[in-house]
């Protein structure tokens, strides 16, 4: 494993739910409750995904930018750092700190192509401007790991690196960033949650494997619930729900 | 507009004073921390050509070094931006190792010498656990503070490494510390980069002068080999399969001690583990560490004790000239400028953009093949991004799923006692 998870600053740096499930008090003016916070937080994940692969950028940085976004929101409010600028500039900065530079003019093309609506506008000097705030923000921690690295060993570690398991188990972990695991559990641990729904969903017996792990299995299930929990409430997120919530953040009072 | 009153307020705790010298992206200034009344060196980052934001290479030592504490790397206090520019605060640094080597008013004893080759890999053996390469070991990056310690410094162009086939450039190092595998142009390297040059930098304490001064890759190489002779392919398996490989005609080693004659047999015994050829064989910083050369008599000397060059007297009127009073008179690694070409190269290299078809697919293969050795069971056409397949992305478990899903988990963790 690259680098060591426990000496790191991703580490020191967890955050307890009740820690990352606070509006900023300048959004809470604005109407903004913790739900409209989360459905913000998940739009831009996929706004920066969406952005990602037409930038054509590794996986690893788009995980990274959602992490450095999620992490921005545990300090500043949605009101001063506007999400829609926040989301572009994470991926630009992800880009460099993981060693795979994507041009600022690039970004702005696509963002300009993607989104027709003015709100998205944003130009090269505003993300630039936005980057020093965002690292600022960040503290300058830059090093954020990831569960996949992990995945990859347990799965083929329990001998369940065939294709339907981890396609699976990808996407599961893929599918963590809408939420905000990463600011609050070790990686190896969200991916050890992934798999198990996907032994659970494939209906593999993998309780032997998993029986053997030194891992507390409570927490495990803890994080499976959570994710499945996301699944359960993601039917009834609808464009409204959000157009809702970004409509309350641009409200002036 | 707070945030800006706030950067201001950082920046007005630091006072500045005199240009210390130009940096790899940057001026870097002494300062002095009013609060603490602490002397720091303040490193301020130009902006990036082509509006490119902040610099590539100082976002890489701001990264590594926020992760990196220890006695001998250099510490980074602080970091603000003011009017644009990123400012970077750092533990102020008498000297640096390169002073101390080239001072002719300095003797180093033996004992002076194994401190400081002791420190260099104590740095390196904790930027090697943390997996991190420094990439750019050479005795004018080895900072000397006020009580004699050594710390690491200039982390632009290390990395994190432990992804056996993430391919790095090889433009790293000054040419004079390059492992010659890096010159026969491999791709796929590891720690024992850092090892030849620190090998190369006990050379130098040694000798006091640098020990193998290449005037080009391919002279580097000869002067590596005439040191210690050609490597034969049972020294070094894998040499003929670099990429750069040609073949040098062969010549004898010379023995070790006609090289070094003062050098101890202990010393002689951890520099030529240390300047093994084949990187799989050489030395690893851990096991230099635990060499009996660090054991034996002379013991190392203390570094409060360490010979130091004398303090230097304030420049009486030209300020601008001469800005970097570490280096001395003569400056004697190759110019700055030949070393710096990797940047542009790796951001390229990692940018999917020009390759890739499918970036998600490229993305996974390495990180499948890096631990599944061989035996690839993923085709390359599948698609992993589940997340990005569909906008806003349908999730990988219908919610028909869940309540039979979550059933099932509550039932498997009833009794987990």
């Amino acid at each position: 494993m690259a680098a060591n998870f426990w000496t790191s600053s991703h580490y020191k740096q967890l955050l307890e739910q009740e820690e990352v499930d606070v509006v900023h008090p300048m959004d809470k003016e604005k109407g903004i409750n913790l739900e409209d916070f989360k459905l913000i937080k998940l739009h831009m994940a996929n706004y920066v995904w969406k952005l990602a692969q037409h930038v054509k950028v590794r996986q690893r940085v788009v995980a990274t930018a959602v992490s450095y976004m999620r992490r921005v929101y545990t300090r500043k409010s949605l009101t001063e750092y506007d999400p829609r600028l926040v989301a572009p500039t994470c991926l630009y900065l992800a880009s460099k700190a993981e060693e795979s530079t994507v041009q600022a003019r690039l970004l702005v093309f696509y963002i300009k192509k993607l989104y027709s609506d003015d709100k998205y506008r944003y130009e090269i000097k505003d993300i630039l401007e936005m980057e020093m705030k965002i690292l600022e923000a960040l503290n300058y921690y830059l090093v954020v790991f990831h569960p996949y690295r992990a995945l990859i060993q347990f799965l083929q570690d329990a001998g369940m690196n065939d294709m339907s398991m981890t396609q699976l188990s990808w996407g599961l972990v893929n599918d963590t960033y809408r939420m905000d695991l990463i600011l609050m559990h070790p990686p190896h641990l969200i991916a050890l949650a992934c798999l198990y729904i996907a032994t659970v969903y494939r209906e593999k017996d993998a309780t032997a494997w998993f029986e053997e792990l030194r891992v507390d299995m409570n927490v495990v299930k803890n994080i499976s619930m959570e994710i499945l929990d996301f699944y359960e409430n993601h039917r009834l997120i609808t464009d409204e729900r959000i157009n809702v919530a970004f409509n309350k953040l641009a409200f002036k009072p | 507009m707070p945030e800006t009153d706030l950067s201001k307020k950082v920046a007005d705790r630091y006072l500045k004073g005199e240009v210390l010298g130009e940096g790899t992206y940057g001026v870097v200034y002494k300062a002095i921390d009013s609060k603490t009344g602490q002397t720091v060196a303040i490193k301020k980052i130009r902006l990036g050509k082509q509006k490119e934001g902040v610099n590539f290479t100082a976002l890489r030592e701001i990264k590594l070094l926020k992760e990196l504490k220890d006695p001998n790397i250099i510490e980074l206090i602080d970091a603000f931006p003011h009017k644009g520019n990123l400012h970077l605060v750092f533990e102020f640094m008498e000297t640096d190792l390169e002073a101390v080597i080239r001072d002719r008013n300095i003797f180093l004893s033996p004992a002076d010498i194994k401190t400081y080759l002791q420190m260099t890999l104590k740095g390196l053996a904790y930027c090697h656990k943390k997996w991190v390469l420094h990439r750019d070991m050479k005795p004018n990056n080895l900072l000397i503070g006020s009580n004699g310690l050594l710390k690491l410094a200039d982390f632009g162009l290390a990395r994190i490494f432990g992804s056996p086939d993430r391919r790095f450039t090889h433009q790293v190092f000054a040419r004079w510390y390059r492992a010659p595998e890096l010159l026969f142009g491999t791709k796929q390297y590891g720690a024992g980069v850092d090892v030849w040059a620190a090998a190369c930098i006990f050379a130098e304490l040694l000798l006091r002068r640098p020990f193998l001064q290449g005037s080009s890759d391919i002279d580097q190489l000869g002067k590596i080999f005439a040191a210690f002779g050609t490597p034969t392919p049972s020294q070094w398996p894998d040499m003929i399969y670099l990429p750069d490989y040609v073949e040098y005609q062969f010549v004898p080693a010379p023995p070790l001690r006609s090289l070094f004659p003062m050098a101890s047999d202990d010393a002689l015994d951890l520099l030529s583990k240390m300047f093994t050829y084949d990187p799989n064989s050489r030395i690893s910083v851990q096991q230099a560490l635990d060499h009996r050369y660090f054991s034996s008599a002379p013991l190392p000397t203390i570094p409060d004790k360490l010979p130091r060059p004398a303090p230097k007297r304030e420049p009486l009127t030209s300020r601008n000239v001469d800005v970097n009073p570490h280096d001395g008179p003569t400056v004697l690694s190759p110019p700055r400028k030949s070393r710096r070409v990797m940047s542009e190269r790796e951001g390229v290299e990692g940018n999917a953009f020009q390759v890739d078809k499918n970036p998600r697919v490229g993305e996974f293969r390495p990180a499948v093949s890096e631990i599944m050795g061989g035996n690839e069971q993923v085709p390359m056409s599948m698609d992993f991004s589940i997340f990005a397949a569909k906008p806003p992305s349908r999730p990988t478990i219908n919610s028909v799923d869940r309540s039979h899903l979550k059933r099932k988990l509550d039932l498997e963790f009833q009794h987990p006692e």
